[in-house]
């Protein structure tokens, strides 16, 4: 996350996925809410030494982050484990 | 032209044509070949040693990327062949890669016989079925071998093609009829049926989509070859009765009219149909009705 600099369009398309991740854990059950928002920053955090300018990587990650969001964000998933 | 009569005895293959007025002969020659084979399980003084053929080595240029280390840009990787121990189509070539070579290659495949569209892929240049695909020759340099064009790849060869399956059941791909079920077979004319040849025949390999470049352009709007042949396979069926809604569903700037006549899919497809004289159709009834 840069200084108060503007955000670029990538980083604003990271925050936003991460940002619906956090809500996707919100409507899960209360016991397992802490697992999911776990899950969410484990995932972004081991990609954190991706390069500001790797786009091809950084889309390719936003675009798998996102199916794994619409995966999980199904009502059968309650709980996730690591 | 005359039909020709032709005596019987012609018919036989030349070799017997000579112990024909000889008939003790031919018993004596089949005798003789029923006591050799007796002992063909025995290596004979007389067996010639087998002379090892030449190897003839071809190259093959493989995309190679793995997802598990997606800041590792994707590579060409060489991988020599000896095409004396290898099959004729490129999807043998690739078997073998992957069972003596470098295991880690990955590639979808499934009928080995170009009827299931799995493993279609980009070989030097063209989309085509990697098991109908023959090797070109180990003179004619390396063969490059590559996922299909402008698609998001999901590792080495595999392509992902979520995209093209949505947009083929947006179309909904299945009978639907206004009259309710009687219980018996909906029936169909021949000259009805044949009009559905050269469309259901698709195996959905997404070859000839994936050749075109208005849909590399357009992918998200525009339908595609493949699934705009199929469009018009259930419209062409004399059975379905929601002709009007499937026309509807066309009926706007970028589903059907990002179509150009550029032709690639034709040119492109694997099994030899012709999606855009199919397109061409639709085009000529959303005129003529629509």
């Amino acid at each position: 996350m840069p200084t108060t600099r503007k955000l670029t369009g990538l980083q604003r398309d990271v925050l936003s996925l991460y940002r619906a991740c956090l809500r996707q854990a919100r409507l899960k059950p209360v016991e397992t809410r802490e697992n999911f928002r776990q899950f969410a920053r484990d995932e972004f955090r081991s990609h954190v030494d991706v390069d500001r300018k790797d786009f091809n990587t950084i889309e390719y990650l936003l675009r798998t982050g996102r199916r794994k969001l619409e995966t999980y964000s199904s009502e059968g998933i309650r709980n996730i484990v690591r | 032209m005359s039909a020709k009569i032709v005596h019987p005895r012609l018919l036989l293959s030349a070799s017997r044509l000579v112990s024909i007025n000889r008939p003790s002969r031919i018993i004596s020659s089949l005798t003789a070949h029923v006591s050799t084979r007796g002992l063909a399980s025995v290596a004979t003084a007389d067996a010639s040693p087998r002379v090892a053929a030449k190897p003839r080595i071809k190259t093959f240029e493989i995309y190679r990327w793995n997802p598990d280390t997606p800041q590792k840009k994707p590579e060409m990787v060489k991988y020599d062949l000896d095409l004396n121990q290898t099959g004729p189509m490129v999807l043998d070539a690739l078997i073998r890669i992957k069972n003596e070579i470098d295991s880690t290659l990955t590639f979808r495949r499934s009928c080995r016989e170009g009827i299931c569209g799995s493993c279609a892929m980009n070989i030097d240049g063209v989309n085509t079925l990697a098991c109908l695909c023959r090797i070109s020759d180990e003179s004619s340099g390396a063969t490059k071998i590559y996922p299909l064009p402008h698609t998001y790849v999901v590792k080495d060869l595999i392509p992902d093609l979520t995209q093209f399956y949505k947009q083929y059941r947006s179309i909904k791909p299945y009978l639907q009829r206004k009259d309710p079920p009687t219980g018996k077979e909906v029936l169909q004319s021949i000259a009805d049926r044949k009009k559905l040849d050269g469309l259901y025949e698709c195996i959905l390999c997404a070859c000839c989509s994936t050749s075109c470049p208005s849909y590399w352009w357009n992918s998200a709007e525009y339908l595609g070859p493949a699934v705009l042949l199929q469009s018009y396979r259930w419209l062409a069926d004399s059975r379905d009765q929601f002709k009007e809604e499937r026309k509807q569903q066309l009926e706007n700037e970028m589903s059907l009219y990002r179509c150009h006549t550029i032709m690639n899919c034709a040119r492109t497809c694997p099994k030899g149909l012709n999606p855009g004289l199919a397109i061409a159709q639709i085009k000529k009834e959303m005129a003529f009705s629509g």
